[in-house]
């Protein structure tokens, strides 16, 4: 067997020699990647150079980082180690670097094991796992690369939530980070820093019948500054509600919040809305709620504001003509799609350049995906020339992935992934679509690569975690407005 | 988020051809032509489901339906019919996914030893767990009842009543509630006399 060129620069970088990692054209820093030159397989993913792609388990309980160029699992970090039992990596959300090699932040939720899965409610499951946050960090600097924990968010705010992450762009850039729960029907939203400071938080709540939604601030404690929603506290529901779940008996004043994502280039977010088929739109300098939007179709464009009493909205909505799971803006900022799922599946298309959100009017849906198959999540390339869907399915049937073309809202290719197809990503050139199959958190569940203009599926890759979400590490701010920030 | 739940009850015959179906559009869709749709896998229509996600639901005055399948707390099936039969009923319908639902269990049950003009049952409406663990959602459902009325001290009989939200027969779709807990007084004509929806605060008057 060979001596790898990983192997020769480490011994290099043991014995001091830096010259010769310069001189072998590789800097320092990279010597824990593995050069894979000469390999057969090279010529095909070498094209991917620069491409770093977090893999959060979510029964596995680790988050990988992989260099696809390679390709290479660079580092891993099991979850057990931060001293939880059963630990579920959910979703999960990157800081730009302009060296994903040498290092990165992100950010990681966590929720509870929970049906269908595991009786969450059984003795033997209750206590297992936990609401958290982390913030981490992948460092690549020295000789070998490790991922550690940077700081503990749930610890550090009193506030646990476990599902969708992401990070502000355009006026929001370099300022906040978004944390949202459908079980609890909160959002928080904090600083970047490494001790991470709540900035803002809020929680929906329906009243059935009075039919309104009532959105309001929720503040921490003053004598410690800290909120008490840490674990299980300020839960409505053990799990989170899957697809199709939005009609299931649950807390009368369950909404099933699931996520905030950041208009590009206004200072505005949403507060995805799932049972209620509603995206509250936030106005990011106040945290004023400004406008309900309402995506089905056959609804308003939006609901109306019954009264504003304090830091509470009330608005009125009289009725739900279908739930929806994500919504978010197109990387240009000129679009506001909404996945409307499970009673009507479509993508509600809203024109969303004005500043004020009560102008926002559904322009025309994406159609034709029929009764069996789900809208769900949305994927963004830089250009905004094509969007991604994930179209998920009951078994025994897979779901797919499709293209749509922004200037005529037609699908216009697709592909059957694999079973229980979940998040869409983009490389950092915008080249490729990055895409995650999880097969029921049991079965087949992968990796697949896909040529977003010529729609050839490039490569795949085995993963076995049951992925439910991945970020390809994006290279700047810019590049963040078609990450995991304006859709999720 | 994640998968539905709602598929274990289907027939094994029905599974066979869905699988038959699931092949023949993979094979289509590997030769790159469009996805056959099946009729298996489909999400209802709000027509289906009453009209929206949160319809009207079953009203003061309306007979209340009784065809549909409950087990006790063993897991044993049980004839609902015959159990409300001439009798005024108090069905509390809670899961324990929902602790505000299973809260409210012995608040109602203080309440009712005011009176005692009427049965009580307490249903849970789901299955839970069991996808990654291979057990039988009954049998499982019905030990978390179990747990349930041992750690709340629960004296009046449990029930759990499977229900598949994504069917226009699911159990919450033929009563239409979406808010757990919902309460229904039934008459001894089986008629509908009152229907609370969320926490209450009970008392002898309004049971």
């Amino acid at each position: 067997m060979s001596i790898s060129r990983r192997n020769l620069m480490k011994g290099a970088i043991a014995a001091g020699v830096a010259g010769t990692a310069a001189g072998l054209g590789m800097k320092a820093a990279q010597a824990a990647v593995h050069n894979a030159k000469g390999e057969r397989q090279h010529e095909l993913f070498k094209q991917f150079k620069g491409n770093v792609i977090l893999l959060p388990g979510k029964y596995s309980g680790a988050v990988s980082a992989l260099d696809l160029s390679v390709p290479e699992t660079l580092a891993w970090y099991s979850y057990g180690l931060a001293g939880i039992d059963m630990p579920i990596p959910h979703h999960i959300a990157a800081m730009p670097s302009d060296d994903p090699y040498r290092g990165f932040d992100f950010y990681q939720t966590m929720q509870p094991p929970a049906a269908p899965y595991v009786n969450e409610n059984s003795p033997e499951w209750r206590e297992r796992g936990a609401f958290k946050m982390f913030k981490m960090r992948y460092d690549g600097s020295g000789k070998q690369n490790k991922i550690s924990v940077v700081s503990d968010v749930s610890e550090a705010t009193g506030m646990a939530l476990g599902v969708h992450v992401s990070i502000g762009v355009g006026p929001n850039a370099n300022k906040y980070v978004a944390y949202a729960d459908g079980q609890k029907d909160m959002v928080l939203i904090t600083d970047l820093g490494d001790n991470p400071k709540a900035v803002k938080a809020f929680r929906v709540d329906y009243d059935p019948v009075a039919r309104q939604v009532n959105i309001s601030h929720v503040f921490p404690d003053q004598s410690t500054g800290k909120f008490d929603y840490l674990d299980r506290k300020g839960m409505k529901t053990s799990h989170e509600a899957m697809l199709g779940e939005e009609l299931m008996p649950a807390d009368p004043t369950a909404v099933f919040v699931d996520a905030f994502t950041w208009h590009p280039e206004l200072p505005l977010g949403a507060i995805l809305i799932r049972r209620l088929g509603c995206c509250a739109i936030v106005d990011t300098n106040t945290w004023e709620v400004l406008a309900m939007l309402s995506t089905a179709k056959g609804s308003p464009d939006n609901f109306p504001l019954v009264k504003q009493q304090g830091y509470t909205w009330t608005y009125s909505v009289p009725s739900v003509l279908t739930p929806l799971h994500e919504a978010g803006f197109i990387t240009s900022g000129e679009y506001f799609l909404a996945c409307n799922n499970v009673l009507q599946n479509n993508i509600a298309v809203y024109r969303s350049e004005d500043p004020n959100p009560l102008k926002w009017k559904k322009e025309t849906f994406v159609e034709g995906f029929g009764r069996k198959y789900l809208p769900l999540h949305m994927g963004n390339v830089p250009d905004s020339r094509w969007v991604f869907f994930t179209i998920w399915a009951r078994k025994p049937h897979n779901g797919y992935i499709c293209k749509v073309d922004p200037k005529t809202w037609k699908v216009v290719a697709k592909w059957d992934t694999g079973p229980d197809p979940h998040t869409c990503d983009c490389t950092t050139d915008g080249q490729f679509i990055t895409t995650v199959y999880s097969g029921h958190q049991a079965g087949q569940s992968g990796l697949v690569i896909i040529h977003a203009d010529s729609d050839e599926i490039v490569a795949r890759l085995p993963n076995p975690g049951g992925m439910h979400d991945h970020v390809v590490v994006p290279e700047s701010w810019e590049g963040l407005k078609s990450s995991r920030s304006t859709s999720v | 988020m994640t998968t539905s739940r709602r598929t274990t009850l289907r027939g094994r015959t029905r599974a066979g051809v869905s699988i038959a179906t699931s092949a023949l559009a993979l094979t289509l869709c590997m030769q790159g032509q469009v996805f056959a749709d099946s009729k298996d896998g489909n999400f209802p229509t709000a027509d289906q489901v009453g009209g929206e996600v949160f319809p009207k639901g079953l009203q003061v005055g309306d007979t209340f339906p009784t065809d549909w399948t409950i087990y006790d707390d063993q897991g044993r099936k049980v004839d609902l019919g015959k159990l409300i039969k001439g009798k005024r009923s108090i069905l509390a319908f809670f899961i324990s996914a929902v602790p505000v639902s299973v809260d409210e269990l012995k608040k109602l049950e203080k309440a009712k030893a005011k009176s005692n003009d009427a049965q009580l049952l307490f249903v849970n409406t789901d299955l839970v767990g069991g996808k990654l663990q291979g057990v039988d959602p009954i049998e499982e459902t019905a030990r978390t009842v179990r747990v349930i009325q041992q750690e709340k001290d629960i004296k009046h009989s449990m029930f759990v009543a499977p229900n598949d939200a994504l069917s226009e027969h699911g159990l919450s779709n033929l009563l239409g509630f979406r808010g757990l807990p919902t309460v229904y007084v039934v008459d001894d004509k089986g008629k509908v006399e009152n229907v609370y929806i969320g926490p209450q605060n009970w008392s002898e008057t309004n049971i």
